[in-house]
């Protein structure tokens, strides 16, 4: 089929690769003129493992075509399907690619995959029917995974489709065929409802790992291990074993702002404020827990400390720090006087753009090693896999203190200890 | 050198002023609309964001001219000059009242100017939400422990200002005030703060004041009980403890470490105190940036008050018309009101300021005075008043004096577009209220049709005068400039009364008993020298203990 996928986010560039890859025809528009010439550079947007790969090979294939909306200089036969993978809150810019880019009679289908509040879907869809449009309007909120993204894609544990007519339905089945072969994990439902599910799914999902950073904090005060209550609970089959990690806070730009559309939902019906702003505010807390921990290992005098830190991406497997923790931690450091010195093993190019619109400079290190050197704390932010057996040693003889700070609990805190070094965890010493 | 003044009873222009108050005083207001029907524009002053109509007050033309000789009769230029110069206008403390320094661009302060970086670095680190407490958390609440001059101030100001915009990024924390030495409020403002995010602040410009020293120990003591750690724990003392006095001493022996002290200087009373760290409060509410325009409006004051001639000084004319309010007509209560919400705690700063600066009785030349000086001076939020006292100041048999306090503009910022429409009605509302009060005032029940037949109980007689100060807007900068004004208009009727604005010897006597209450509270049968009203009271406080 001709496709065409709208959207410089990732969910676009997982959704112009997957169709891409069984076959179909993708026009694949971004809007920035620096975004297109990346792209036809064969440089994807996002350096997700794998999909890199991926990405080139469509290209090659001549299967998967970037263009820059609005002046596309190669002929493309119209498009019988549009998706919409735009960033959140662009309901307007969807409404103008209604208006301009959709043919009558040859689009037969819009996907929305657009996060935002609730009844855009319907109200696209409304705009549609009114222009007066013969193309079927659905919903496919995107429950893509940053780090996992293909996969989630390709290999879905359930696949949400908000939906009203019953040629969409036929036709996004067809689309999503070869993703959908073990057992048929399509959940149709109305499109409000699909973009509700949503929200609530990762509204839920935060509020697990807020309750678990609360229990964590009250493990400190009553030492207990929380990663041992954290497997207790885990082995019981109404709660499960996902999402349980205690940590220094999430970031990124989906799981926080699908939680903020939720909140704002929920405030613009004057509904009873509570537990959704408690779990953001326990998780904005979070970011800084890590930097409090130094702040009283050092009895508040940290002035000319250095600290490292270790992985400033706001999870293992994606170059970027939107929202990040090790964000909210430098900011800390810096405004203490405390030099800071990142590693990171794809977000530094991010990190360095973030910290010149800071004005500010941070040693960005090549090592991991190079960043720990002399320096009086270790903070472990992000679990990327080669920072979970460091050289124990090699920290205790180059770090001035040996201080580490685990962000994750990825350490075993006998073991260090053992090795000669200070050990702080969340919820756990 | 402060200029000679001879005693005001030997003014050749007092018996004048006395004699013409004779013939013009018995004249109703309307009468002076109907001789001068453009009154405005002889007797409205403009500057700096401020507008002050003096039509409305019992003043002709005559009268001002005499007036304004008074002040040059009593030197009020030579004066003027004797304060600005740093020369010794608090002749019984022996010092200079130099708290128009505060404001002073120039590098003559110097001083001052290192005193507002200090600041500059304590208040960007609190509202970027850096100012870190013992355990790491970021400050969301300040408590300002202060009373008098350490309170009124800048919990005036901050108010005023607090719908000021803050730079992105900036968070304004929650300001509570502490002062009543019964703990009343610190004891509130405890129960609901949280420890590792609370910010004590101890405002004393002696740093001896009991009110403000018991009141911070309790807060000490609870921090500490709270987080677990001695009452002397450095780190919690540099955490959670900032003070601001001229005794830095103190502050140490008190145990604010030397980074935490902000410091004012002698020359500084405290009631003239705001400009100085005193206004930290206000600093935290609107950012450095803001409390240098409210710094740069109180100079803009100052300027005006040195540069313009007494016609068209503000400030002067404002002591000038009060001075005929009191010495000539007997009008011995002063009323304000501000219609604008903000200024709610605008009446009790100006209490203090006033009452505590002219409240005399005793020249500078160290004789009695036969005259009035100082009047009763209360107010409140004008609307609500309407609703309280205003019968009094319609229909009641005393003559007051009223000062009419609005905004020309409001609710233009971008936060409030949701409900703009219906604010700015209620501040139009507000406003109409306000000219409909002061009209009333002054012309009585004719203002609304002087051919009404009304009994006796629903009629106004009017006469009551009042001048209206229109502010354009609720800016840190015009503020600076409104609050200088009053500065200096008292500074300029003490001129007048030959009296020290500047000291304050009737509250410390009352300080030195208290001391010897408590021994008589401790035990009301010993035997004590006290009068037996004193000491019944207290056998009977004592008794109602015991049976409890």
């Amino acid at each position: 089929m001709q496709v065409a996928v709208y959207g410089d986010t990732l969910c676009a560039q997982v959704t112009a690769t997957a169709l891409a890859q069984t076959g179909h025809q993708v026009a694949w528009y971004v809007f920035g003129k620096e975004e297109h010439e990346q792209l036809n550079q064969e440089q994807p947007l996002f350096n997700e493992q794998g999909l890199d790969r991926l990405y080139v090979e469509q290209i090659s294939a001549g299967r998967l075509v970037p263009l820059l909306r609005g002046q596309s200089a190669v002929e493309i036969s119209p498009s019988e399907v549009v998706f919409l993978a735009l960033s959140p809150g662009s309901e307007t810019l969807a409404e103008d690619i209604l208006d301009v880019d959709v043919k009558p009679g040859a689009c037969r289908l819009v996907v929305n995959q657009t996060v935002g509040p609730v009844g855009v879907a319907e109200r696209l869809r409304q705009y549609l029917l009114s222009a007066g449009y013969d193309a079927a309007l659905v919903a496919l909120p995107d429950l893509i995974q940053e780090g996992n993204a293909f996969l989630t894609f390709t290999r879905p544990e359930s696949i949400l489709l908000g939906c009203y007519e019953r040629e969409g339905e036929a036709l996004m089945r067809e689309l999503l065929r070869p993703f959908n072969r073990r057992k048929d994990v399509l959940q149709v439902m109305s499109l409000r409802e699909a973009e509700f599910a949503k929200l609530a799914i990762s509204g839920i999902l935060a509020t697990r790992i807020s309750f678990m950073n609360d229990m964590a904090a009250l493990s400190e005060s009553l030492d207990v291990d929380i990663d041992a209550v954290r497997v207790a609970m885990g082995a019981d089959s109404r709660i499960g074993e996902a999402y349980l990690y205690p940590g220094c806070g999430f970031g990124g730009p989906g799981l926080s702002s699908n939680v903020l559309a939720l909140l704002d939902a929920q405030q613009q019906k004057a509904a009873e404020p509570g537990l959704l702003e408690q779990v953001l505010h326990t998780n904005e807390r979070q970011k800084e827990v890590l930097f409090r921990k130094f702040w009283q290992y050092c009895n508040g005098c940290v002035k000319g400390k250095r600290v490292a830190i270790w992985g400033a991406s706001f999870k293992p497997g994606t170059a970027r720090v939107e929202n990040a923790p090790a964000l909210k931690i430098i900011e800390a450091l810096w405004a203490q006087g405390v030099d800071v010195a990142v590693h990171d093993p794809k977000a530094l190019p991010d990190l360095k753009r973030w910290a010149e619109k800071q004005n500010k400079e941070l040693l960005l290190c090549d090592t991991p090693y190079e960043a720990t050197l002399g320096a009086d704390a270790l903070m472990l932010v992000t679990e990327w896999k080669p920072y979970w057996s460091p050289d124990w040693q090699r920290l205790k003889q180059e770090m001035r203190t040996g201080l580490i700070l685990d962000g994750r609990n990825i350490y075993d805190p006998a073991f260090v200890k053992a090795q000669g070094l200070e050990y702080r965890g969340i919820g756990r010493s | 050198m402060v200029p000679e003044q001879d005693d005001l009873t030997e003014s050749l222009i007092w018996p004048q002023l006395e004699s013409l108050a004779c013939k013009e005083g018995s004249l109703h207001l309307s009468d002076f609309f109907l001789q001068e029907p453009d009154r405005f524009a002889h007797f409205c002053l403009e500057s700096d964001g401020l507008l002050v109509d003096l039509s409305k007050q019992r003043v002709s033309s005559h009268a001002r001219d005499l007036l304004v000789s008074l002040a040059d009769e009593r030197g009020l230029d030579c004066w003027r000059e004797a304060l600005f110069s740093g020369a010794e206008v608090n002749c019984t403390e022996h010092r200079s009242a130099k708290h128009w320094l505060l404001r002073d661009p120039s590098d003559q302060a110097a001083e001052v100017h290192a005193q507002l970086e200090i600041m500059d670095s304590i208040v960007s680190r609190v509202l970027e939400g850096q100012w870190r407490g013992v355990l790491g958390d970021a400050i969301t609440d300040v408590v300002n422990v202060g009373v008098g001059g350490s309170e009124l101030g800048p919990m005036m100001a901050a108010f005023a200002l607090h719908s000021t915009p803050l730079a992105e990024g900036e968070t304004r924390p929650s300001l509570h005030f502490a002062s009543s030495m019964d703990g009343s409020q610190i004891s509130q403002v405890l129960q609901e703060l949280n420890p590792r995010t609370t910010l004590v602040l101890v405002s004393s410009k002696s740093f001896t004041t009991v009110d403000t020293l018991h009141n911070a120990n309790t807060a000490r003591s609870w921090m500490a009980r709270a987080l677990g750690l001695e009452m002397d724990n450095e780190a919690m003392l540099r955490c959670h403890f900032i003070g601001i006095s001229a005794q830095p001493d103190k502050m140490t022996a008190w145990g604010i470490p030397s980074a935490n002290q902000l410091q004012f200087w002698d020359w500084v009373g405290g009631r003239y105190s705001l400009w100085s760290a005193i206004g930290l409060p206000i600093a935290l509410t609107v950012g450095m940036h803001g409390f240098h325009e409210l710094l740069a409006g109180a100079h803009d004051m100052d300027l005006h008050f040195r540069q313009r001639p007494w016609q068209e000084n503000i400030p002067v004319m404002l002591a000038l018309v009060d001075v005929w309010n009191i010495n000539f007509l007997d009008i011995r209560a002063r009323a304000v009101l501000p219609y604008d919400g903000r200024l709610k705690y605008l009446p009790a700063y100006l209490e203090q300021l006033e009452m505590e600066s002219n409240g005399k009785s005793v020249s500078r030349n160290g004789d009695p005075v036969d005259y009035h000086t100082c009047p009763v001076i209360w107010g409140e939020v004008g609307p609500n008043a309407q609703h309280a006292f205003f019968q009094l100041l319609h229909q009641g048999t005393q003559p007051v004096a009223c000062e009419f306090l609005m905004t020309a503009r409001r609710y233009t910022e971008s936060a409030h577009s949701g409900a703009a429409v219906e604010l700015e009605g209620q501040h139009a509302l507000s406003n109409a209220n306000c000219l409909a009060q002061s009209r009333l005032l002054a012309f009585g029940e004719q203002a609304l049709d002087s051919t009404l037949a009304l009994p006796a109980y629903k009629r106004y007689r009017g006469n009551q005068p009042s001048t209206t100060l229109v502010i354009e807007e609720m800016a840190p900068r015009i503020l600076g400039a409104l609050l200088a004004m009053y500065e200096h208009k008292v500074f300029a009727q003490a001129v007048i009364w030959g009296i020290n604005p500047f000291d304050q010897w009737g509250v410390e006597m009352g300080k030195v008993i208290a001391t010897d209450m408590l021994a008589v509270l401790a035990d009301p049968d010993g035997a004590h020298e006290v009068d037996d009203s004193s000491l019944s009271l207290a056998r009977h406080i004592a008794c109602k203990q015991a049976t409890q």
